[in-house]
C-alpha cells in the first residue's frame, strides 16, 4: 500500500532533518501495529497548527506552545492522543555561574537574564509566568536578554538555549533560563559552556508536547492510534535509535491537566518585551 | 521497596557526578528507590532533569534550609544498553613471560564453527548490543578458513616486523658494475610485480572475513603488512642502482589469474603454498648469489616473512582436506583452471633467468656464466622437489602433489 492511502496523517515540524529519521522509523512501526499512518512536515509550528485546524492532518506533534494556541484558535478543547515521558513532567531550570546561585527570585532583580526564543514554552514563557507567581516581575526588573532564534520552532532546535548558556557562561547575562532535559543533554554532550554552570531556580513542573486532533476526529481511530503509540517500547532495538532521537523512553496517553499555567501566560500575553 | 542511600557530598553534575550516579543505578533493580544525598542546593535541583532523562524518576525530595538536600529516585525499566548482563569478571588471560598472546585470548575450542553473517565489528569477548545495523560477511565458516596455529603465526608476525629503510644497508648496493646492476635490478622488478599480488590478493579477503574470527584477522592484516613491506624493498633496491627494468606482461598474465580465485583456500594453495613456496627457493638463491649485503638483506628478511605465509597455507590446506577430503579435488580443480588460463606462457621469461645467471655467475666470463646457468637449473630442481614436498605436507598424495606442481605457473608465483 503506498503511503498516500494511510488512514492517519501526522503532523510534524522539521526542526532538524533528524525529523525524518524519526518518522520514517515511526512509521514503520505504526505499519507493524496495523495503523498505516503517513506523516507531513511543516517548516513552524503556526503552519502546523493552521493544517491541523483545516483537515490537512489529522494529528498534530504539537508544542505546548502550539497546543495552547491551537486550543486558542479552536475555541474549544482538542484530543490529546499521547505524550513522552518527558513531557509530562517538564521544567525550566535557571542557571548561573557556579558560585553566583541565588536562594529567592529576588534575587534576580536588576540582573541579566538570558531567555530562549520568545515562543519557547521552556525557554521564555513559562519562566517569566513563574517567575512573576513567586513574586519578580523579570520583565520590568531584570534586564531581559533574548536569543529569538528559530522563531515558529518554539525551542525545538535547542539553539536559542545554547546561547542562553554560553552567555550566562561568558557573562553576558547573570543567569538565563532553559528547558532542564536541554541543561541534561548539554552535560551529557559534555559542552564546555555548561560545564560551568549551576542550577539556582527550579520551576514547578508542566506539560509539554504532546499529539493532539481535532474533536472531530474518529474516537474509534484515536485510540486505535493512541494504543499504538503507547506499544512503541524502547527495548525494541529497532526503534531504540529513533526514540533516543525523539527524547522518549516511553510514551503515555497524556492528558491536559498541565497546560493551565502557559495556558494563562499566554492568554495574559506574559511574553515580556 | 528497599530504600538505599547515596552520600554524594560536594560532587556537581559536569564534575563526576554522573559517573557515580550511574554506577548506583545500575546496581538496583527496576523499581528499587535511592535516597541521593549531596550538600547542594543546584545539584539537588538538577537532579530531577538528570533523573528524568535517564529513564528514572524522581519520587520525592527533602531540603532542609541549609541542606543536605536529599532527592529520592525510582530505577526505571531501560537499561542502558541493549544486550544481556556482561559475564562476570574471570582472572583474564593467561601470560607467556611476561608477555600477551593472541593465541591465549580464546582456547581454540572457543572458536565458533560458523559465525552470524550480519554481526559486526565487537571486539573479542565483547557483548554485542542488538540494534547494530547488519553486514554481510562472506567467510562465516571457521573451516573455510582456519588454520590452527593462525593465532601463532599472527604473532610471529607482529614479533618479526622489521623497517625496509633502516635495515637494510643500503650504502651496501652502490657502485656495482652496469651489467650486475641490471640483473639485479630487472631480479628485484620481478619480485617486487609478484609481491604485488602477494598484497592484493588476502586484502581482498579480509574485508569479506566475519570478524568474529579475530586471529584470522590479525593474520591476513600481518600478510598484507608484510607484503607491503616487501614491494617497498625490492622497489627500492631495484632503484638504487639507478637501473630500471621491464615489468612482464607474462607475469601480469600469471599474477591476474591468482586474483581471480574466489575461494579462500583455492587462493591459500596456489598463492601461500605454490607461488610463495616456490619463491622460498627463489629468495633463498638471490640470499646466496646476491652481489651486495643490501640485496643479500632484502632476500633474507623476506624469506623469514615468506616462511609464515607458507606455513600458514599448508597449515590451513592440510586442516581443510583433513575435515573434508572433498576439498582436495576441488583445489586441484582451482589449480586446473588456473593453468587452463595460463597456456600461452611457455616458461620463465628470459629476463628473469638472465638476471638470476648473471647473479650467480658474478660476471660476463663464459665460465663464470656456466656455472651461474647450472645454478639455475638447480634452483629450478629445488622448486620443484621442493613444491612437491610442501604440496604432500598440505596434505595431497604423491601423486597429486606431482599434478598440481606441473601445473603451476612458469612465473612462479
Amino acid at each position: 500500500m503506498s503511503r498516500a492511502d494511510a488512514g492517519v496523517r501526522v503532523g510534524a515540524v522539521a526542526y532538524h532533518p533528524r525529523i525524518v529519521t524519526i518518522w520514517e522509523t515511526f512509521l514503520e512501526h505504526f505499519e507493524r501495529e496495523g495503523l498505516p499512518t503517513d506523516y507531513i512536515l511543516y517548516s513552524n509550528y503556526e503552519r502546523l497548527v493552521a493544517a491541523v485546524l483545516e483537515g490537512d492532518v489529522e494529528i498534530g506533534w504539537h508544542t505546548n506552545t502550539a497546543f495552547v494556541a491551537l486550543e486558542q484558535e479552536l475555541g474549544g478543547e482538542g484530543r490529546i492522543l499521547g505524550m513522552r515521558d518527558v513531557d509530562a513532567e517538564f521544567a525550566t531550570v535557571i542557571v548561573t555561574r557556579r558560585g553566583e546561585a541565588f536562594d529567592d527570585v529576588r534575587g534576580l532583580a536588576g540582573k541579566r537574564l538570558a531567555l530562549g526564543s520568545r515562543d519557547s514554552g521552556h525557554a521564555a514563557i513559562l519562566p517569566l509566568h513563574y517567575l512573576a507567581e513567586q513574586g519578580l516581575d523579570a520583565a520590568s526588573e531584570c534586564e531581559l536578554v533574548r536569543f529569538d532564534t528559530d522563531l515558529g520552532k518554539h525551542g525545538d532546535t535547542g539553539d536559542s538555549e545554547l546561547r542562553v548558556i554560553r552567555a550566562v557562561s561568558e557573562g553576558e547575562a547573570d543567569a538565563g533560563a532553559i528547558g532542564e532535559t536541554t541543561l541534561a543533554a548539554f552535560r551529557a554532550e559534555l559542552v564546555p559552556a555548561a560545564s560551568g554552570l549551576e542550577v539556582a531556580w527550579r520551576s514547578p513542573t508542566y506539560y509539554h508536547c504532546n499529539f493532539t486532533a481535532l474533536p472531530s476526529f474518529d474516537g474509534d481511530l484515536a485510540e486505535r492510534w493512541q494504543a499504538a503509540l503507547l506499544a512503541m517500547s524502547y527495548d525494541d532495538p529497532t526503534m531504540r535509535q529513533a526514540m533516543t532521537l525523539e527524547g522518549v523512553k516511553r510514551w503515555l496517553p497524556g492528558d491536559r491537566s498541565g497546560y493551565d499555567a502557559l495556558a494563562k501566560a499566554m492568554a495574559g500575553g506574559s511574553q515580556g518585551t | 521497596m528497599t530504600r538505599r542511600r547515596l552520600e554524594t557530598e560536594g560532587l556537581e553534575f559536569g564534575g563526576g557526578l554522573e559517573v557515580l550516579l550511574a554506577a548506583a543505578f545500575e546496581g538496583l533493580a527496576v523499581g528499587e528507590r535511592l535516597e541521593v544525598v549531596t550538600s547542594s542546593r543546584s545539584t539537588a535541583l538538577e537532579l530531577h532533569g538528570w533523573a528524568r532523562v535517564a529513564g528514572h524518576q524522581p519520587v520525592g525530595e527533602r531540603s532542609p534550609p541549609g541542606g543536605p538536600y536529599a532527592v529520592e529516585v525510582e530505577r526505571g525499566p531501560f537499561a542502558r544498553v541493549l544486550a544481556g548482563r556482561l559475564p562476570a569478571r574471570t582472572s583474564g588471560p593467561p601470560l607467556r613471560g611476561g608477555e600477551l598472546h593472541t593465541a591465549d585470548l580464546r582456547s581454540p575450542g572457543d572458536v565458533p564453527a560458523s559465525a552470524d553473517a550480519g554481526s559486526g565489528f565487537a571486539p573479542l569477548g565483547a557483548v554485542a548490543e542488538v540494534g547494530a545495523p547488519a553486514f554481510r560477511w562472506t567467510f562465516n565458516e571457521r573451516d573455510a578458513i582456519w588454520a590452527d596455529d593462525v593465532a601463532e603465526l599472527a604473532e610471529q608476525a607482529s614479533a618479526g616486523q622489521w623497517d625496509a629503510s633502516r635495515d637494510i644497508p643500503w650504502d651496501a648496493a652502490r657502485g656495482l658494475p652496469d651489467f650486475m646492476e641490471r640483473a639485479v635490478s630487472q631480479v628485484m622488478t620481478f619480485i617486487a610485480q609478484n609481491e604485488y599480488a602477494a598484497l592484493y590478493v588476502p586484502a581482498g579477503f579480509i574485508a569479506h572475513v566475519n570478524p568474529r574470527y579475530h586471529e584470522m584477522l590479525m593474520w591476513l592484516a600481518g600478510h598484507v603488512h608484510d607484503e607491503a613491506r616487501h614491494i617497498e624493498v625490492f622497489t627500492k633496491r631495484s632503484l638504487i642502482g639507478g637501473q630500471s627494468s621491464y615489468a612482464l606482461a607474462s607475469t601480469e598474465l600469471s599474477l591476474h589469474t591468482l586474483l581471480e580465485e574466489p575461494d579462500f583456500s583455492g587462493a591459500a594453495l596456489l598463492l601461500n603454498v605454490l607461488g610463495e613456496g616456490t619463491f622460498l627457493d627463489l629468495l633463498r638463491f638471490v640470499e646466496r648469489h646476491a652481489p651486495d649485503a643490501a640485496t643479500r638483506a632484502a632476500a633474507a628478511l623476506a624469506h623469514r616473512d615468506e616462511v609464515r605465509h607458507v606455513h600458514f597455507g599448508i597449515s590451513h590446506v592440510r586442516r581443510r582436506i583433513a575435515a573434508d577430503p572433498a576439498q582436495a579435488a576441488v583445489l586441484v580443480d582451482a589449480a586446473e583452471r588456473r593453468a587452463a588460463k595460463l597456456t600461452q606462457m611457455s616458461g620463465l621469461s628470459p629476463l628473469l633467468s638472465d638476471g638470476l645467471t648473471v647473479m650467480a655467475a658474478g660476471s660476463l666470463q663464459p665460465a663464470e656464466l656456466s656455472t651461474g646457468a647450472a645454478a639455475v637449473r638447480g634452483l629450478m630442481q629445488a622448486m620443484e622437489v621442493n613444491r612437491i614436498r610442501r604440496l604432500q605436507a598440505a596434505g595431497f598424495a604423491l601423486g597429486t602433489a606431482r599434478h598440481l606442481s606441473d601445473l603451476h605457473t612458469p612465473n612462479l608465483m
